[in-house]
Protein backbone atom coordinates (compact mmCIF):
# COMPACT_ATOMS: atom_id res chain seq x y z
CA UNK A 1 0.00 0.00 0.00
CA UNK A 2 1.28 3.47 -0.64
CA UNK A 3 1.37 5.49 2.24
CA UNK A 4 2.34 8.85 0.94
CA UNK A 5 1.61 11.51 1.60
CA UNK A 6 -0.23 10.53 4.61
CA UNK A 7 2.79 8.76 6.39
CA UNK A 8 4.70 12.12 5.89
CA UNK A 9 2.03 14.49 7.13
CA UNK A 10 1.59 12.26 10.31
CA UNK A 11 5.17 12.02 10.99
CA UNK A 12 5.83 16.12 9.99
CA UNK A 13 2.69 16.78 12.19
CA UNK A 14 1.79 18.82 9.28
CA UNK A 15 -1.55 21.23 10.38
CA UNK A 16 -4.13 19.86 8.03
CA UNK A 17 -6.88 21.09 5.64
CA UNK A 18 -10.49 19.99 5.28
CA UNK A 19 -9.95 17.71 2.17
CA UNK A 20 -6.24 16.38 3.76
CA UNK A 21 -7.97 15.48 6.86
CA UNK A 22 -10.68 13.71 5.10
CA UNK A 23 -8.43 11.77 2.18
CA UNK A 24 -6.24 10.75 6.29
CA UNK A 25 -9.49 9.31 7.27
CA UNK A 26 -10.32 7.40 4.30
CA UNK A 27 -6.39 6.32 4.27
CA UNK A 28 -6.42 5.38 7.88
CA UNK A 29 -9.47 3.08 7.60
CA UNK A 30 -7.67 0.52 5.58
CA UNK A 31 -4.09 1.40 6.24
CA UNK A 32 -3.10 -0.35 10.02
CA UNK A 33 0.42 0.82 9.43
CA UNK A 34 -0.61 4.62 9.31
CA UNK A 35 -3.20 4.08 11.69
CA UNK A 36 -0.73 2.34 14.30
CA UNK A 37 1.32 5.88 13.81
CA UNK A 38 -1.71 7.83 14.23
CA UNK A 39 -2.60 6.37 17.79
CA UNK A 40 1.54 6.68 18.49
CA UNK A 41 1.22 10.12 17.38
CA UNK A 42 -2.31 10.50 19.96
CA UNK A 43 -0.63 8.38 22.60
CA UNK A 44 2.32 10.93 22.48
CA UNK A 45 0.30 14.06 22.53
CA UNK A 46 -1.83 13.45 25.64
CA UNK A 47 1.19 11.41 27.36
CA UNK A 48 1.24 13.36 30.90
CA UNK A 49 4.13 15.27 32.50
CA UNK A 50 5.56 12.71 35.16
CA UNK A 51 6.24 14.18 38.75
CA UNK A 52 8.14 13.53 41.38
CA UNK A 53 7.04 13.10 44.71
CA UNK A 54 6.24 15.85 47.16
CA UNK A 55 9.64 17.13 49.22
CA UNK A 56 11.66 16.97 46.11
CA UNK A 57 13.77 19.93 47.13
CA UNK A 58 14.19 19.07 50.34
CA UNK A 59 15.17 15.27 49.80
CA UNK A 60 18.16 17.15 46.91
CA UNK A 61 18.73 19.66 50.52
CA UNK A 62 19.69 16.33 52.15
CA UNK A 63 21.56 14.99 49.65
CA UNK A 64 23.79 17.81 48.80
CA UNK A 65 24.72 18.11 52.52
CA UNK A 66 26.00 14.37 52.56
CA UNK A 67 27.80 15.08 49.58
CA UNK A 68 29.37 17.68 51.19
CA UNK A 69 30.24 16.19 54.48
CA UNK A 70 31.97 13.45 51.95
CA UNK A 71 33.49 15.77 49.92
CA UNK A 72 35.38 17.34 53.72
CA UNK A 73 36.34 13.72 54.58
CA UNK A 74 37.67 12.87 51.42
CA UNK A 75 39.79 16.20 51.53
CA UNK A 76 40.69 15.55 55.02
CA UNK A 77 41.81 12.36 55.02
CA UNK A 78 43.86 13.27 50.90
CA UNK A 79 45.38 16.65 53.62
CA UNK A 80 46.44 14.00 56.09
CA UNK A 81 47.95 11.36 53.68
CA UNK A 82 49.84 14.14 51.96
CA UNK A 83 51.13 15.61 55.17
CA UNK A 84 52.34 12.31 56.47
CA UNK A 85 53.89 11.65 52.96
CA UNK A 86 55.69 14.82 52.84
CA UNK A 87 57.24 14.08 56.22
CA UNK A 88 58.16 10.78 55.76
CA UNK A 89 60.29 12.09 52.73
CA UNK A 90 61.66 14.74 54.33
CA UNK A 91 62.82 12.34 57.35
CA UNK A 92 63.83 9.81 54.43
CA UNK A 93 66.39 12.99 52.80
CA UNK A 94 67.41 14.54 56.13
CA UNK A 95 68.13 11.20 57.88
CA UNK A 96 72.25 11.32 57.16
CA UNK A 97 72.19 14.83 58.35
CA UNK A 98 70.57 14.29 61.60
CA UNK A 99 72.39 10.76 61.93
CA UNK A 100 75.56 12.81 62.07
CA UNK A 101 74.49 15.86 64.17
CA UNK A 102 73.66 12.93 66.40
CA UNK A 103 77.14 11.46 66.45
CA UNK A 104 79.17 15.16 66.17
CA UNK A 105 76.80 18.25 66.71
CA UNK A 106 80.13 20.76 66.86
CA UNK A 107 81.57 19.27 62.95
CA UNK A 108 77.66 19.61 61.66
CA UNK A 109 77.67 23.33 63.02
CA UNK A 110 81.36 23.99 61.37
CA UNK A 111 80.55 22.43 58.31
CA UNK A 112 77.08 24.50 57.86
CA UNK A 113 78.31 27.88 59.00
CA UNK A 114 81.38 27.27 55.92
CA UNK A 115 78.83 26.42 53.73
CA UNK A 116 76.87 29.29 54.65
CA UNK A 117 79.73 32.01 54.31
CA UNK A 118 80.84 30.40 50.98
CA UNK A 119 77.47 30.95 49.23
CA UNK A 120 77.37 34.85 50.77
CA UNK A 121 80.44 35.17 49.10
CA UNK A 122 79.25 33.88 45.90
CA UNK A 123 76.18 35.70 46.01
CA UNK A 124 78.00 39.08 46.30
CA UNK A 125 80.16 38.25 43.63
CA UNK A 126 77.14 37.11 41.18
CA UNK A 127 75.35 40.44 41.98
CA UNK A 128 78.77 42.87 41.31
CA UNK A 129 78.89 40.88 38.07
CA UNK A 130 75.00 41.67 37.77
CA UNK A 131 75.54 45.40 38.04
CA UNK A 132 78.33 45.45 36.05
CA UNK A 133 76.20 43.70 33.18
CA UNK A 134 73.03 46.21 33.42
CA UNK A 135 76.03 49.33 33.67
CA UNK A 136 77.60 47.96 30.03
CA UNK A 137 74.27 46.03 28.43
CA UNK A 138 71.86 49.15 27.66
CA UNK A 139 74.79 50.71 25.18
CA UNK A 140 74.82 47.66 23.38
CA UNK A 141 71.29 47.05 22.87
CA UNK A 142 69.32 49.28 20.27
CA UNK A 143 65.83 51.23 21.32
CA UNK A 144 63.63 48.76 19.27
CA UNK A 145 65.13 45.79 20.77
CA UNK A 146 64.18 46.78 24.11
CA UNK A 147 60.77 48.34 22.42
CA UNK A 148 60.28 44.66 21.21
CA UNK A 149 61.31 43.08 25.09
CA UNK A 150 59.24 45.30 26.35
CA UNK A 151 56.09 44.63 23.74
CA UNK A 152 56.87 40.44 23.98
CA UNK A 153 56.66 40.59 28.12
CA UNK A 154 53.53 42.86 28.08
CA UNK A 155 51.70 40.40 26.13
CA UNK A 156 52.86 37.34 28.15
CA UNK A 157 51.77 39.28 31.10
CA UNK A 158 48.07 40.07 29.38
CA UNK A 159 48.54 36.20 28.32
CA UNK A 160 48.88 34.94 31.51
CA UNK A 161 46.14 37.23 33.53
CA UNK A 162 43.89 35.88 30.91
CA UNK A 163 45.07 32.33 31.69
CA UNK A 164 44.34 32.70 35.18
CA UNK A 165 40.99 34.54 34.83
CA UNK A 166 40.04 31.79 32.19
CA UNK A 167 40.66 28.73 34.30
CA UNK A 168 41.11 29.75 38.14
CA UNK A 169 37.54 30.52 38.69
CA UNK A 170 36.42 29.01 42.16
CA UNK A 171 32.71 27.54 42.09
CA UNK A 172 30.79 29.80 44.12
CA UNK A 173 28.91 28.44 47.34
CA UNK A 174 30.64 25.35 46.69
CA UNK B 1 12.29 34.26 31.76
CA UNK B 2 13.48 37.25 34.17
CA UNK B 3 13.21 34.98 37.34
CA UNK B 4 15.14 31.92 36.12
CA UNK B 5 18.29 34.27 35.30
CA UNK B 6 18.14 35.98 38.05
CA UNK B 7 17.94 32.92 40.39
CA UNK B 8 20.79 31.45 38.50
CA UNK B 9 23.13 34.81 38.98
CA UNK B 10 22.40 34.74 42.39
CA UNK B 11 22.99 31.06 42.62
CA UNK B 12 26.34 31.86 41.15
CA UNK B 13 27.37 34.01 43.10
CA UNK B 14 26.77 31.52 46.13
CA UNK B 15 23.00 31.53 47.22
CA UNK B 16 21.27 28.32 48.40
CA UNK B 17 17.79 29.75 48.28
CA UNK B 18 18.41 30.89 44.57
CA UNK B 19 19.77 27.49 43.89
CA UNK B 20 16.73 25.50 46.09
CA UNK B 21 14.09 27.99 43.44
CA UNK B 22 16.24 26.30 40.67
CA UNK B 23 15.22 23.14 41.95
CA UNK B 24 11.68 23.60 42.70
CA UNK B 25 11.32 25.12 38.94
CA UNK B 26 12.87 22.51 37.72
CA UNK B 27 12.24 19.40 39.32
CA UNK B 28 9.52 18.39 37.38
CA UNK B 29 11.22 18.13 33.35
CA UNK B 30 13.75 16.92 34.89
CA UNK B 31 12.23 14.46 36.65
CA UNK B 32 9.90 13.52 33.70
CA UNK B 33 12.98 13.43 31.78
CA UNK B 34 14.63 10.69 33.33
CA UNK B 35 11.63 8.67 34.28
CA UNK B 36 10.99 8.11 30.71
CA UNK B 37 14.88 7.84 30.03
CA UNK B 38 15.10 5.39 32.66
CA UNK B 39 11.58 3.92 33.21
CA UNK B 40 11.24 3.75 36.76
CA UNK B 41 10.34 6.07 39.33
CA UNK B 42 13.29 4.81 41.88
CA UNK B 43 15.56 5.37 39.07
CA UNK B 44 14.36 8.77 38.08
CA UNK B 45 14.36 10.57 41.23
CA UNK B 46 18.25 8.83 41.87
CA UNK B 47 18.77 10.19 38.39
CA UNK B 48 17.04 13.88 39.05
CA UNK B 49 18.59 14.71 42.27
CA UNK B 50 22.21 13.41 40.74
CA UNK B 51 21.41 15.75 37.77
CA UNK B 52 21.07 18.67 40.36
CA UNK B 53 23.91 18.10 42.34
CA UNK B 54 25.72 18.02 38.84
CA UNK B 55 23.91 21.41 37.84
CA UNK B 56 25.43 22.80 41.64
CA UNK B 57 28.76 21.61 41.11
CA UNK B 58 29.24 22.86 37.47
CA UNK B 59 26.88 26.14 37.74
CA UNK B 60 30.31 27.85 37.85
CA UNK B 61 30.44 26.71 33.51
CA UNK B 62 27.28 27.62 32.70
CA UNK B 63 27.28 30.38 29.88
CA UNK B 64 23.95 33.03 30.79
CA UNK B 65 24.19 33.29 26.66
CA UNK B 66 22.74 30.07 26.55
CA UNK B 67 19.00 29.29 28.01
CA UNK B 68 19.96 27.67 31.31
CA UNK B 69 16.93 25.07 31.18
CA UNK B 70 18.89 23.57 27.20
CA UNK B 71 21.91 23.52 29.38
CA UNK B 72 20.47 22.08 33.08
CA UNK B 73 17.67 19.24 30.18
CA UNK B 74 21.00 18.95 28.73
CA UNK B 75 22.79 17.62 31.22
CA UNK B 76 20.16 15.25 32.41
CA UNK B 77 19.75 14.00 28.81
CA UNK B 78 22.98 13.42 28.73
CA UNK B 79 23.47 11.21 32.12
CA UNK B 80 20.42 9.45 31.69
CA UNK B 81 22.05 8.57 27.83
CA UNK B 82 25.16 7.47 30.29
CA UNK B 83 23.42 5.55 32.32
CA UNK B 84 21.62 3.83 30.52
CA UNK B 85 24.71 2.80 28.29
CA UNK B 86 26.52 1.68 31.95
CA UNK B 87 23.91 -0.32 32.81
CA UNK B 88 21.97 -1.26 29.73
CA UNK B 89 18.98 -1.15 32.13
CA UNK B 90 15.99 -1.29 29.24
CA UNK B 91 13.88 -3.73 30.91
CA UNK B 92 10.68 -2.28 32.52
CA UNK B 93 9.13 -3.75 35.97
CA UNK B 94 5.57 -4.09 35.24
CA UNK B 95 5.48 -3.35 39.67
CA UNK B 96 6.16 0.20 38.88
CA UNK B 97 3.96 1.11 36.39
CA UNK B 98 0.63 2.41 38.40
CA UNK B 99 3.26 4.79 40.81
CA UNK B 100 2.56 7.14 37.82
CA UNK B 101 0.42 6.44 35.44
CA UNK B 102 -3.14 5.92 37.73
CA UNK B 103 -5.96 6.66 35.44
CA UNK B 104 -7.66 10.35 36.76
CA UNK B 105 -11.08 8.52 38.99
CA UNK B 106 -12.53 11.98 38.72
CA UNK B 107 -12.39 12.42 35.00
CA UNK B 108 -15.94 13.05 33.64
CA UNK B 109 -15.50 9.73 31.12
CA UNK B 110 -13.62 7.00 33.35
CA UNK B 111 -14.15 4.66 30.36
CA UNK B 112 -12.57 6.90 28.21
CA UNK B 113 -9.72 7.74 30.99
CA UNK B 114 -9.31 4.20 31.49
CA UNK B 115 -8.60 3.59 27.82
CA UNK B 116 -6.22 6.68 27.96
CA UNK B 117 -4.20 5.82 31.03
CA UNK B 118 -4.05 2.47 29.22
CA UNK B 119 -2.87 4.22 26.12
CA UNK B 120 -0.07 5.61 28.36
CA UNK B 121 1.42 2.72 29.89
CA UNK B 122 1.82 1.43 26.76
CA UNK B 123 3.75 3.98 25.59
CA UNK B 124 5.77 4.67 28.05
CA UNK B 125 6.84 0.45 28.14
CA UNK B 126 7.45 0.77 24.21
CA UNK B 127 9.57 4.06 24.68
CA UNK B 128 12.06 1.87 26.74
CA UNK B 129 12.43 -0.10 23.82
CA UNK B 130 13.85 2.79 21.42
CA UNK B 131 17.52 3.51 21.54
CA UNK B 132 18.34 6.16 24.46
CA UNK B 133 19.10 9.09 22.35
CA UNK B 134 15.95 8.53 20.46
CA UNK B 135 14.03 8.11 23.93
CA UNK B 136 15.63 11.59 24.90
CA UNK B 137 14.53 13.52 21.32
CA UNK B 138 11.10 12.09 21.82
CA UNK B 139 10.55 13.08 25.57
CA UNK B 140 11.79 16.25 24.76
CA UNK B 141 9.77 16.50 22.02
CA UNK B 142 6.39 15.49 23.53
CA UNK B 143 7.01 15.95 27.23
CA UNK B 144 9.29 18.93 27.09
CA UNK B 145 7.95 20.99 24.47
CA UNK B 146 10.88 21.44 22.96
CA UNK B 147 11.48 22.65 19.29
CA UNK B 148 13.92 20.68 17.10
CA UNK B 149 16.44 23.17 17.44
CA UNK B 150 16.24 23.47 21.14
CA UNK B 151 16.47 19.35 20.86
CA UNK B 152 19.26 19.27 18.58
CA UNK B 153 21.12 22.26 21.44
CA UNK B 154 20.12 19.84 24.39
CA UNK B 155 21.48 16.39 22.63
CA UNK B 156 24.22 17.95 20.90
CA UNK B 157 23.13 16.72 17.62
CA UNK B 158 22.40 19.02 14.47
CA UNK B 159 18.25 19.94 14.04
CA UNK B 160 18.52 17.14 10.89
CA UNK B 161 19.78 14.31 12.86
CA UNK B 162 16.47 15.34 15.01
CA UNK B 163 14.14 15.23 12.93
CA UNK B 164 15.34 12.07 10.90
CA UNK B 165 15.61 10.92 14.75
CA UNK B 166 12.14 11.61 15.77
CA UNK B 167 10.93 9.97 12.13
CA UNK B 168 12.86 6.91 12.83
CA UNK B 169 11.61 6.80 17.08
CA UNK B 170 7.71 7.66 15.91
CA UNK B 171 8.20 4.65 12.80
CA UNK B 172 9.79 2.09 15.22
CA UNK B 173 6.64 2.98 17.87
CA UNK B 174 4.05 2.46 15.16
CA UNK B 175 5.76 -0.42 14.35
CA UNK B 176 5.95 -2.25 17.55
CA UNK B 177 2.55 -0.56 18.09
CA UNK B 178 0.82 -2.20 15.25
CA UNK B 179 2.47 -5.49 16.00
CA UNK B 180 1.12 -5.46 19.31
CA UNK B 181 -2.25 -4.56 18.58
CA UNK B 182 -1.89 -7.73 16.02
CA UNK B 183 -0.72 -10.09 19.01
CA UNK B 184 -4.06 -8.72 21.51
CA UNK B 185 -6.44 -9.31 18.03
CA UNK B 186 -5.23 -12.65 18.21
CA UNK B 187 -5.29 -13.28 22.28
CA UNK B 188 -9.14 -11.67 21.63
CA UNK B 189 -10.20 -14.27 19.14
CA UNK B 190 -8.54 -17.43 20.64
CA UNK B 191 -10.36 -16.56 24.35
CA UNK B 192 -13.35 -15.82 22.13
CA UNK B 193 -13.40 -12.09 24.26
CA UNK B 194 -16.52 -10.32 23.16
CA UNK B 195 -14.46 -7.13 23.30
CA UNK B 196 -13.52 -7.00 19.73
Amino acid sequence: MDHRPFEDWLLEDKPLNKEERFALQEHLRNCTSCTALSEVNLALRGARVASPAAGFADRFQVRLAAERKARRIRQGVGFTFLALGALGILLWVSWPLLAATAQSPSGVISDLLMYLSRLFLNLRAFGQALSVIWDVLPSFIPSYVWAIIFAAFSGLGLLWVASLRKFTRIPQGA
Amino acid sequence: MIDEQTWVSQAQAGSEEAFTQIVEHFQRPVYNLCYRMLGEPEAAEDASQEVFLRVYRNLWRYNPERPFGTWLMSIAAHYCIDRLRRKKMTLFSMDEEDAIELPDRNAPDPEHEAIRSEQRQRLHRLLQSLDPIDRAALTLRYWNDCSEAEIAETLSLTVSAVKSRLHRARRALGKTWQEQEHQNHAERIAYGSPAI
